[in-house]
């Protein structure tokens, strides 16, 4: 036997258009809206148009605009000058990463104690980090000329010192150390932030354990602190690839192409000789070695860092 | 294994005075206790035994040595904290051979020793996880088994079972006292448990403010606690406290009078001590107004008012009666405590 249903009494309501999944949407798209609009206008479109430009030859001066297909980047592959760009880079990277961060390490350690005025030197060191680069790096200049303050030091104690940056060796360990006293600070509160994170309880235990105060450092305070490692040498390798204002103040890229870093052989290529596409090229090379070195070391975490969870 | 003594040993930061001269002899192989409120003390004490803070007075003994000078590491001593401080970036079975690796021990002495603490703490099929893949019972177990693997002197535990939920705690305190009596290792164990105190020691101490206020096994400091302080608190629920006279018939109160032992000169202003347990039900005891009933199954707990002050029992019975209704109770002299109203010690 089949009864027919009873007619509802309830009103067939219709579903409304703003259900409630659609305005939980609406509020998290709307969340991020700002950031995504900012994102899009000072970082998606630029890439975007400097891969454009890289596609042509752009002349400011003779008001050129061609487009040239792949051209540029064959000229990269031929340039002569390129290699010994990526060389000075390299070893201008590498040796400021090594050096910033140990030099980071070290301060964080040595100012990480209760001692009374600590904060004090805390401030000092970190000082230079919120000082003008530009006014920081001519103050530098003018104390490494040949008859600067350095030398002047050095002559006191019966030292003489080298042209600083007329030598292309010594021009280059220059500019490293002037930027690295610039931004070492701010790795230093990096690192001390994350040796204060450490609980006491552990050093503790390693005292009553028997560990000695260097192996307590590497098996216990450097596994520990190793996220702020990672994060500070990623943020330190990136900043070293996109150093500019210290060799235009310091070196103009010399003596002879000795501190040429990539940047600041685009910024010749573009702005002293005229080359934007090549210079857009240039900027193309720089973003993917920064977006694959930072893959790779990203990728590395699982291996080198330690994480709670 | 070792004796441990404490003589005069004192501490102060700075200006503030926080241990103020402790004397304790410790057997060798003994289960002391120490228990006191928070900020007693306790884990000050403990951190000057390990050597993990300096002493500002007195002498620490272990064995027959002086050990004010020696850094934690030679005084042969072995930890459990109270937040475990395991290493989260070791395995368990690296936690547990961590300081063997300072000790010059053989990589094959050292997985033997591990495995063998591993057997006894029953974390054999844990030992290759970290401590953040652990339950808290099971972490516990990896600090105690980081300490039994040095084979020290001493054992200290601080507030070893804090972090535990109540079930667990009573498991691992099973589990220490069981350890203990296999091992037979001198321990010093803090926490401002009672119960825990009462339940493992073989003696307790009881500080307060930085003193000693009671040393003793833990059924001495039940029945004759030498102050009002120890008596309050040792025992759950704690020891009620009504304040009066001794008269000729016996304690005097307010509204009501109480029996109480013979020898206490009358007219002594003092404070009379009963435990909750200790009072029995009596139709024709001494009337006193219920307040509050708690069954709790195998006792009940019934606040009530015994002359002006309110007090409680803890009773076997189930009690029948509603608020405001009075029942009858008798107390045992025998098992009543009488307190220098002025400075709280035992009178008698
Ligand atoms: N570094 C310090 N400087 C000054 N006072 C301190 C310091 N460490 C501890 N104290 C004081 O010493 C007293 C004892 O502290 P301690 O940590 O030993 O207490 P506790 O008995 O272990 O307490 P809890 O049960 O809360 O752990 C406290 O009053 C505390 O404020
Ligand atoms: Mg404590």
């Amino acid at each position: 036997m089949t009864v027919a249903a009873p007619p509802s009494t309830r009103k067939a309501r219709k579903r409304p258009f703003w259900t409630m999944e659609r305005r939980d949407s609406l509020a998290g798209y709307l969340f991020i809206a700002p950031q995504m609009i900012g994102i899009t206008i000072f970082v998606l479109i630029p890439l975007a148009l400097v891969f454009w430009y890289s596609l042509h030859e752009w002349n400011v001066l003779a008001q050129t605009f061609r487009f040239q297909g792949l051209a540029n980047y064959q000229t990269l592959l031929s340039d002569p000058g390129l290699p010994q760009v990526l060389g000075a880079t390299t070893i201008f990277s590498i040796g400021l990463v090594i050096f910033n961060m140990s030099l980071a390490l070290l301060l964080a350690v040595l100012l990480d104690q209760k001692l009374k005025g600590i904060t004090l030197y805390r401030t000092l060191f970190f000082s230079p980090v919120v000082v003008s680069l530009v006014a920081w790096t001519i103050v530098w200049g003018f104390l490494l000329q040949n008859n600067g303050g350095i030398n002047a030091l050095l002559a006191s104690v019966g030292i003489e010192g080298p042209n600083w940056l007329r030598h292309p060796t010594t021009a280059m360990i220059s500019v490293i150390v002037v930027q690295v006293f610039k931004n070492v600070g701010l790795n230093m509160v990096l690192f001390l932030a994350a040796l204060q994170g450490v609980p006491r309880e552990l050093y503790e235990a390693a005292r009553v354990d028997g560990t000695p105060a260097f192996r307590q450092f590497t098996r216990i305070t450097l596994p520990m602190i190793s996220p702020t490692v990672l994060l500070t040498s990623i943020i330190t390798i990136v900043g070293s690839l996109q150093v500019f204002a210290q060799i235009a103040v310091l070196t103009q890229g010399g003596p002879g192409m000795s501190t040429t870093v990539l940047v600041y052989y685009l910024y010749q290529q573009a702005f002293q000789f005229h080359k934007f596409g090549y210079g857009a090229t240039l900027s193309i090379v720089l973003f993917l070695i920064v977006a694959i070195l930072t893959f790779v070391q990203w990728q590395m975490r699982r291996k080198l860092v330690f994480y709670e969870d | 294994m070792a004796s441990v003594t404490l003589s005069d040993v004192k501490k102060s930061y700075g200006k503030a005075a926080v241990i103020h001269g402790i004397d304790v002899d410790i057997a060798d192989g003994e289960f002391v206790v120490l228990v006191g409120p928070s900020g007693c003390g306790k884990s000050t004490l403990l951190h000057m035994l390990a050597g993990l803070e300096t002493i500002t007075d007195g002498t620490i003994a272990i064995g027959d040595d002086v050990v004010n000078d020696l850094e934690p590491k030679d005084r042969d001593i072995a930890m459990v904290f109270q937040n475990y401080a395991l290493y989260p970036h070791m395995t368990v079975a690296a936690n547990m051979g961590f300081s063997l690796e300072h000790r010059r021990v053989a990589k094959d002495t050292i997985a033997e020793r591990v495995k063998w603490a591993a057997g006894i703490l029953g974390l054999e099929p844990y030992l290759d996880r970290f401590p953040r893949q652990l339950s808290g019972g099971q972490r516990q177990r990896v600090a105690m088994g980081r300490a039994i693997v040095r084979d020290p002197k001493v054992f200290l535990f601080d507030e070893p079972l804090s972090n535990l939920d109540a079930k667990l705690r009573v498991v691992m305190r099973g589990e220490i006292k069981a350890l203990h009596q296999r091992l037979k290792t001198t321990t010093v164990y803090v926490t401002h448990d009672q119960v825990e105190a009462m339940t493992m020691a073989d003696k307790i101490v009881v500080l307060s403010g930085g003193r000693i206020e009671q040393v003793g096994a833990p059924l001495e400091l039940y029945d004759r606690p030498a102050n009002q302080f120890v008596a309050g608190f040792i025992g759950s629920p704690s020891m009620n406290f009504i304040p009066g006279q001794v008269g000729a018939s016996g304690f005097e109160a307010d509204g009501v009078t109480l029996p109480c032992p013979a020898g206490t000169p009358i007219g002594t202003k003092a404070i009379y001590g009963v435990r909750p347990e200790h009072f029995t039900l009596s139709p024709d005891g001494i009337k006193a107004e219920i307040l509050i009933v708690e069954p709790m199954g195998s006792e009940t707990q019934v606040t009530m008012k015994l002359g002006q002050t309110s007090v409680i029992g803890l009773f076997r019975e189930r009690v029948a009666g509603m608020p405001g209704e009075t029942i009858g109770i008798t107390i045992d002299p025998a098992k009543t405590h009488l307190f220098d109203a002025v400075n709280g010690q035992r009178l008698g």
